[in-house]
């Protein structure tokens, strides 16, 4: 309401100064010369006088109440206007500026998505190779172990069994020669020796009689 | 030597080998002696003869052939059959483990005259490391029944035994179920 009161202020002031320039420029075309000879004081004097009736005849309180309205209609529609037009101008940039925000952002996104994609792609090719050969390199490395474990196994079976086949059944003989040596007693030994002649009968008696 | 030329005579279990056989000859001969003596000494006849004292083998080798020892044929007779026996009876050396008792000898001597040859003799000799059982020598073959070649013949059933346990699967323990402690 500021602005509007002192354009308003403004307007009358521009309107009341236009209106004296007027009676001065009237009052010096059209005023008759030789009317009396007054002294410039008098005219001056005169003048004011009347310059000053009329201004009060003119500018009485209902004639600048109108001009007032007048102002204040004619400065509401300016504005109106301006503020139409602005607001259209403000509608126009902002949409204007919503699309180029719009394609900006959607561009930088854009981008930014294609190299974040091309970085995630390049990251994902690199790790990808990198866990084939790293998994490449552990089958390889478990391969040799097993291979590794299984000739160490089968040697060291075989030597065990071998071991085992040279030694055992001597220790075990050796265990039953040194446990059972003298305890053997004949009575039990005279069936398994007369089952073992039994068999052998044939050959002996061949033999005894050749 | 073929089973003919050996006179057949049983010989009493408790003969067992050619020393046995030898000293039952030379008691035979000592018998014959004692009654030869008799005879030129006292001029006695054959029945009236005085049997001299006899040992408990030629006793029961007597009974056994049911020999008459005062008939100077018979003792005749027997003399040449012992003799003969004692040069060309088969003697079988039997080896075993530890000293054995007279009655399993016996027994042997008896199965063996039986099943085998009745003439035959046996020496008897020891070694400890057979362990058990016999290593008899006939005179042109060797019959090992001694438990020692016995184990040794069973060393792959040792073997595959270890084999055997070695490629079963490995038993898995039992869990053990710890007692819940009662919540107070």
């Amino acid at each position: 309401m500021t602005v509007y009161w002192l354009a308003f202020i403004l307007v009358s002031l521009f309107v009341i100064l236009g209106g004296f320039a007027w009676i001065i420029i009237e009052l010096r075309r059209g005023g008759p010369p030789g009317k009396g000879k007054k002294s410039v004081n008098d005219l001056d004097k005169a003048y004011s006088d009347i310059a000053t009736e009329d201004v009060d005849h003119l500018f009485n309180k209902e004639f600048r109440e109108e001009l007032r309205n007048r102002g204040r209609l004619r400065f509401e529609k300016i504005i109106d206007e301006n503020a139409m037009f602005l607001k259209q101008d403000l509608d126009l940039t902002i949409s204007q500026l919503n699309e180029y925000m719009k394609q900006e952002i959607s561009k930088n996104l854009d981008s930014e998505f294609a190299a974040y994609a091309k970085a995630m792609s390049d990251a994902q090719q690199l790790a990808l190779a990198t866990l084939q050969r790293t998994a490449a390199d552990v089958e390889e490395q478990r391969l040799a172990l097993a291979r590794a474990l299984e000739t160490s196994v089968a040697q060291r079976e075989a030597s065990l069994i071998k071991v085992y086949e040279d030694n055992m059944a001597k220790i075990i003989e050796h265990y039953v020669l040194q446990a059972l040596g003298e305890q053997f007693d004949m009575k039990t030994q005279l069936p398994y020796i007369i089952k073992q002649m039994e068999e052998n009968k044939q050959a002996i008696s061949e033999d005894m009689r050749a | 030597m073929s089973e003919a030329a050996v006179p057949v005579v049983t010989l009493p279990a408790t003969l067992i080998g050619r020393v046995d056989l030898s000293r039952l000859v030379r008691e035979v001969e000592s018998v014959d002696n004692d009654f030869e003596v008799q005879k030129v000494r006292d001029h006695k006849a054959a029945d009236g003869l005085s049997i001299p004292m006899m040992s408990r083998s030629l006793s029961d080798f007597l009974e056994l052939n049911k020999i008459d020892i005062t008939d100077p044929q018979a003792r005749m007779t027997l003399k040449h059959q012992l003799g003969v026996m004692k040069d060309k009876s088969p003697t079988i050396r039997m080896v075993f483990a530890s000293e054995p008792e007279p009655q399993s000898v016996q027994q042997l001597v008896a199965w063996i005259r039986q099943e085998i040859h009745p003439g035959a003799l046996l020496t008897i000799g020891l070694q400890p490391g057979i362990i058990g059982g016999v290593y008899m020598r006939t005179p042109n073959h060797v019959h090992d029944f001694t438990v020692r070649t016995l184990l040794a013949g069973k060393r792959d059933l040792i073997r595959s035994e270890l084999e055997a346990v070695l490629k079963q699967p490995p038993v898995q323990p039992a869990p053990v179920h710890q007692p819940v402690e009662a919540t107070a």
